[in-house]
């Protein structure tokens, strides 16, 4: 039995485009910023809101940033298959740039996926089993889904219109950063945060995946979660939006 | 038919043609060969017949269905090597596998077929090596049986050959003779004449993104090139006088005759009665107390062929340029 295209497409994104080193600089970093960051400023910094201790706070908001770990893998992905012409050669063969995309978008989404388990076990021994419930798991699921599906959406559009893998790589790394640290990931916004800052954090959407799984982890959804979760979603079809029509005008052909 | 083109062109602003309006028919079993000097739009029309670029004009027909209606039913009766490397960042072997993978080929079919790979295209001892890896000839054949993976009834070769020593280019278009006898259908690009003549049952000269000529290579030779090649050594260079007079001696009897060169008392033409004009070369020299060292008659080659044809429109040399010198 033949499996369908999209299926056989992800499996050989995961084949062909992860080696060891890849993996350890994606999950490593991370991981590592989990133990290092967790554990030195849980010293400095006694409580953070309702999450308690820094470390209880720091890993909902590194579990957000998954979402961009995945998406980061689908750009790359995306870029080198550009690269290496292996675009056009399975263009020009029996799959359809729907599926190529749908492939792309899914690997995002199963790679932040597993970015999400590989955090959750490094803070096992820092924060112990979160008592998570079946309808909390889904909110961070669906978050980290429509997060991975925004983000991804970004940078395949982005990749589809760029010709240079220098400017390709220098956009996704200052963007990535940028949106990694104009968030709540690492720190809490508060009436104490200067209002530019604040209004540039609150216009990010890593801002409102990592509150609604922050919410998730201390048991306190509420209506500011639900509107999150509206503004996430209509970010991701606008994402998708322009991924789809950056597939539909993508130029096939050399870059560099 | 496989492949009808119907006034195919594809054009990248309304005034910059890429292609335009070519027209030709592949049958099944048959090898096509399209040549043309850089930028003469082989690549262009490949790219266009495998989907990868939606005609700007005309059509063409794949297994009948029209080119804009084709898609991935079509695709897959077809194998593409593109002029482009493409690879994954897996071993030689992985890379195979892989790919057979992507083509819904059984695991054990894909195994197997992997190793007639390996071995017909001499990669066996580099199967362990990532593709970036390899020599620049090693990689073009990585190309060539990495999509030879899966079954196919249509498979477009853009310049397979380029980088490769004369025994492998030998043992691959001997390959490829085999699968067209059994049916696979085949276009083919390629700078290198004479494996056109060798592997093609007709091929195209393009020029400028048209299609200037196709048929039989005999056909192109005899019809661009006169029928045979004649080069004459004389003793000493001509005087420029002798040179007019050969010239308008041989014109007056020559069919469909180019003169090459006459310069340095070495005259090359083509024609297609050439043997009668040899007698007549010979007589003229023979009156005018010049002798002839060495004389000799040859088939035309399709490279000659194709020179004439892509060079049609410049002027040809003047027949005693640089005589006397």
């Amino acid at each position: 039995m033949t499996l369908p295209p999209v299926v056989r497409l992800v499996a050989r994104n995961f084949v062909a485009n992860l080696d060891p080193i890849t993996l350890l600089v994606m999950f490593g970093q991370p991981a590592f910023l989990i133990v290092i960051l967790g554990t030195m400023f849980d010293q400095l910094i006694p409580s953070v809101g309702a999450s308690g201790s820094y470390v209880a706070f720091l890993v909902p908001g590194m579990i957000a940033s998954q979402m961009i770990t995945g998406a980061v893998l689908a750009g790359r992905i995306f870029w080198l298959d550009r690269r290496w012409s292996m675009v056009e050669q399975l263009f020009s063969g029996p799959f359809e740039r729907a599926e190529y995309l749908a492939a792309l978008l899914v690997t995002a989404l199963l790679f932040s996926l597993v970015g999400v388990g590989i955090m959750v076990l490094v803070a096992l021994p820092l924060i112990g089993v979160p008592g998570l419930s079946a309808a909390e798991i889904l909110v961070v699921l669906a978050t980290i889904g429509l997060g991975s599906l925004f983000f991804g959406g970004i940078l395949i559009a982005l990749g589809s219109r760029i010709r240079s893998a220098n400017l390709y790589f220098t956009i996704q790394s200052v963007l990535q950063y940028f949106l990694i640290f104009i968030s709540t990931v690492y720190y809490p916004v508060s009436a104490k945060t200067p209002e530019a800052l604040r209004i540039i954090v609150y216009g990010n959407p890593l801002t409102y995946a990592a509150n609604t799984v922050r919410d998730a982890f201390t048991h306190s959804f509420g209506p500011g979660d639900l509107v999150a979760g509206a503004i996430l979603s209509a970010l991701a079809v606008v994402a998708f939006a322009l991924a789809v029509l950056g597939f539909r005008r993508l130029e096939l052909g050399p870059v560099q | 038919m496989v492949i009808r083109v119907d006034r195919l062109g594809f054009a990248y602003t309304p005034d910059r043609f890429a292609v335009r309006n070519l027209e030709f028919e592949v049958g099944r079993g048959e090898v096509f060969g399209l040549l043309g000097r850089n930028g003469a739009g082989k690549t262009t029309t490949v790219r266009l017949l495998t989907t990868l670029l939606p005609p700007t004009e005309g059509t063409a027909y794949l297994w009948g269905k029209e080119l804009r209606a084709c898609g991935r039913a079509e695709r897959a009766r077809m194998g593409v090597v593109l002029q482009s490397e493409s690879l994954d960042f897996v071993t030689v072997e992985r890379n195979l596998t892989l790919y057979a993978f992507l083509w819904g080929v059984p695991r054990e079919a894909a195994k197997s077929r992997a190793e007639e790979m390996l071995a017909l295209f001499e990669l066996d001892g580099v199967r362990d090596r990532k593709p970036w890896a390899l020599s620049g000839g090693e990689r073009r054949r990585f190309q060539v049986a990495r999509e030879l993976m899966h079954e196919m009834e249509l498979l477009f070769l853009d310049e397979p050959t380029v980088g490769l020593d004369a025994l492998t280019r030998q043992r691959i278009l001997g390959y490829l003779a085999a699968r067209a006898r059994d049916g696979l259908s085949i276009v083919f690009t390629t700078h290198l004449l004479q494996e056109a003549d060798q592997l093609c049952h007709r091929i195209g000269v393009m020029q400028d993104g048209r299609l200037r000529a196709h048929g039989p290579p005999a056909e192109i030779k005899r019809r661009y090139r006169g029928a045979r090649s004649v080069e004459a050594e004389f003793e000493r260079p001509l005087t420029p006088s002798e040179v007019a007079e050969l010239r308008s001696t041989l014109e007056r009897e020559g069919r469909e005759l180019r003169l090459v060169t006459l310069e340095l008392g070495t005259l090359v033409f083509q024609a297609a009665n050439a043997e009668d004009l040899v007698a007549t070369l010979a007589r003229w020299a023979h009156a005018r107390g010049v002798d002839l060292e060495r004389i000799s008659v040859r088939e035309a080659t399709l490279e000659e062929a194709f020179v004439t044809l892509v060079s049609e429109e410049a002027p040809s040399p003047p027949v005693g340029a640089g005589a006397g010198r």
